[in-house]
């Protein structure tokens, strides 16, 4: 759910990017020197799955997966969605600087939030179908919540943005859902193969 | 009447740099022919054998598979099918989580019904000495291993033609003996890719070496 | 002016685009753009992947603009009150295209051409935390290793016979295959990380690149420090 530049009014473009530095900075702080290569590999490595692109009725949606990136990172998602958006936007002039902020807010508190209400529940599944269920959840919840913040974003930046929240959100009902689909296999996958990816033990 | 299951006809091909790999490639494949291709490293073997299926286009020359010349990337989805490509590094070709998830993935793509793809499956492990492979996760198997599963995940698929890219490197004696034996005794047309000397001298009864284009 | 000292760059672009972001009036945003337009031609970038960003941005614009020119309730100052068109909202619009356009310009001509391993360094020497700038420098190197993996992974997918289509085979297989990018990326960084403490590794990073300011990065320094007090002054005097 980028927003490019321009649109937004000047007091949500600071007002987000003042949350997204607090944040990014909770979220350095609990990335320790040693865990670097981790994270910049796994931002690296979902910075490329949104490049893939997954055919939904006639048309194709491309993956943002950021609730998976919050369930296995945490608050490092602050920063790791920071980076990624900034590479996006330099490398492909996609998204936008000045709204560097509030897009990783949109993206990134989604991510926490999957994290913080997931990783209980996955710590107590056992069965494919619970891991996967756990994905879907996870993914259309955060898509759905990237959405919605976006909407708000928007039309807190004007009065005449009211009808845009709803038309976007009914827009990316079909991005909702194969995210959902789609989540749900890498988390049924990632709990065959390595599901210490996914909850791992208190430090 | 022309029965060949492949046919290249002055196939050149380069990268974006100017060094040309393939240069003015011609042979065909004739059904129950084993061919042996032979060069160093580098000379253009693994080209060769994606340009056949279509993962690299030629910048000139043709491409003709099972009677119909291939040039877009839909004429060569059939081609897919039919022909097994084997790659040389198994991590190119293994993504699901479990053995029988791989090797059926191109019985998926064939649109069989489920219960003929689990037999299947079933079927060419026992072949290959991999019974009881089928829940295994391929990301914890040893190399050879993975190559065997590679193998099997084109084999099930019943392939005219068998591409394979040096298909005994990193297997064991126990294995490289098995698959010797199952490609001596397979009905498939092939072109080997191999500096197996004795894996090319049991099978294959052909020989192209790839030098610049061909000697 | 591909040759300004990065960290000017960096910044000048930074200050023009929030300067414009936050501008509401029609002549400080007419300026802006022309000044955007100045450094677009004189940064010299390829036509190209400029133009697609260019449609890209003015396509989400279009879908999105034409609800902010349409009010619900038609206002007094309405010109179509059968489309609710009123000048208040086309005039908002008109806003959001030039401010879009012109920060985009901006952005483009004096940042986007840096290549990204310069731009973690800069930021590092403008005082950006240490450990997110190592996030971008690692994330960097590793964005080409994994993106080649998916392409090679990709043509073995295809070499049998995948085709995607909207079905729970293609989304089965799409799953598979971000979960074994994931799972590999995961392993690559253990090694990574296990190579370098064989190097002595303990936690700390360094870094290489360091700038010098020359001559000609002052006067661009100047022109650019006008140039934004006008912008400034346009706006709010």
């Amino acid at each position: 759910m980028h927003i490019s530049e321009g649109i937004l009014s000047p007091p949500v473009l600071i007002g987000g990017a003042v949350l997204s530095a607090a944040a990014v900075v909770q979220g350095l702080r609990e990335l320790d020197d040693e865990d670097i290569p981790r994270a910049a590999v796994l931002t690296a490595a979902f910075f490329v799955a949104s490049l893939i692109h997954v055919p939904v009725g006639f048309s194709s949606a491309h993956l943002i997966l950021n609730g998976l990136l919050g369930i296995i990172l945490g608050w490092a998602a602050f920063p790791a969605i920071l980076v990624a958006l900034l590479l996006q936007a330099v490398i492909f002039n996609f998204g936008g600087l000045t709204v560097l902020g509030v897009n990783t807010f949109i993206l990134a508190v989604p991510a926490v939030l999957c994290r913080m209400l997931f990783v209980p529940v996955l710590r107590r599944s056992h069965t494919r179908t619970a891991f996967a269920l756990v994905g879907a959840l996870a993914g259309g919840l955060a898509v759905t919540l990237s959405g919605l913040l976006g909407a708000a974003a928007i039309a807190a930046s004007g009065r005449g943005f009211r009808p845009v929240a709803g038309a976007l959100l009914a827009v990316h009902l079909p991005v909702i859902i194969t995210e959902a689909l789609i989540t749900a296999g890498i988390v049924s996958f990632l709990s065959r193969v390595k599901p210490g990816m996914l909850v791992r033990k208190k430090k | 009447m022309n029965a060949s299951l492949f046919e290249l006809k002055d196939v050149t091909f380069r990268y974006e740099t100017d060094h040309p790999v393939l240069e003015s490639v011609s042979f065909s494949i004739l059904p129950g022919e084993r061919i042996a291709l032979t060069g160093i490293n580098g000379s253009g073997k693994t080209t060769l054998l994606e340009l056949m299926v279509g993962l690299n286009k030629p910048q000139r020359g043709t491409v003709t598979a099972f009677g119909r010349t291939r040039i877009e990337e839909e004429d060569f989805y059939e081609v897919r099918l039919r022909t097994g490509l084997l790659f040389q590094d198994p991590d190119d070709q293994l993504f699901s989580s479990t053995v029988a998830e791989d090797v059926a993935f191109g019985p998926f793509n064939l649109g069989w019904p489920r219960k003929r793809i689990m037999a299947a499956v079933r079927a060419i492990l026992a072949r290959l000495g991999l019974e009881g492979f089928e829940h295994r996760i391929t990301h914890h198997l040893s190399y050879g291993e993975r190559r065997l599963v590679c193998m099997a995940t084109i084999l099930v698929m019943e392939p005219e033609v068998l591409l394979l890219d040096e298909p005994t490197e990193g297997l064991d004696e126990h294995h490289r003996e098995m698959l010797v034996a199952l490609l001596k005794a397979s009905p498939c047309a092939m072109l080997i890719a191999s500096h197996d000397k004795a894996l090319l001298d049991a099978v294959t009864n052909r020989s192209l070496r790839l030098e610049n284009g061909r000697v | 002016m591909a040759h300004a000292d990065p960290r000017l760059r960096v910044v000048t672009g930074f200050v023009l685009a929030m300067l414009l972001a936050v501008s509401q009036r029609f002549d400080t945003l007419l300026a802006g753009l022309a000044l955007a337009a100045i450094l677009y031609v004189a940064a010299e970038l390829p036509t190209e992947p400029m133009r697609r960003r260019l449609v890209h941005l003015n396509i989400f614009m279009a879908l999105l603009l034409p609800f902010l020119a349409l009010h619900a309730t038609p206002s007094e100052g309405a010109w179509l009150p059968a489309l609710a068109l009123s000048r208040e909202g086309a005039m908002a619009a008109l806003r959001i295209v030039i401010k879009g356009n012109a920060i985009v310009l901006v952005v483009s001509a004096l940042i986007s051409t840096m290549d990204t391993p310069t731009l973690g360094h800069t930021l590092a020497h403008l005082r950006v935390p240490d450990k997110l700038v190592h996030l971008f420098l690692f994330t960097v190197r590793y964005v080409e290793v994994l993106h080649m993996e998916y392409l090679r992974v990709m043509r073995g997918i295809r070499a049998r016979g995948f085709r995607p289509r909207a079905n729970r085979h293609t989304y089965r297989t799409i799953s598979s295959l971000a979960g074994m990018l994931l799972v590999r990326s995961f392993d690559r960084s253990e090694r990574v990380l296990a190579a370098m403490k064989c190097r002595g590794f303990r936690g700390k990073f360094f870094l290489l690149d360091y700038f010098h300011a020359a001559r000609g990065d002052f006067v661009f320094g100047l022109v650019a420090l006008a140039f934004a007090v006008t912008l400034a002054w346009m706006e709010w005097i």
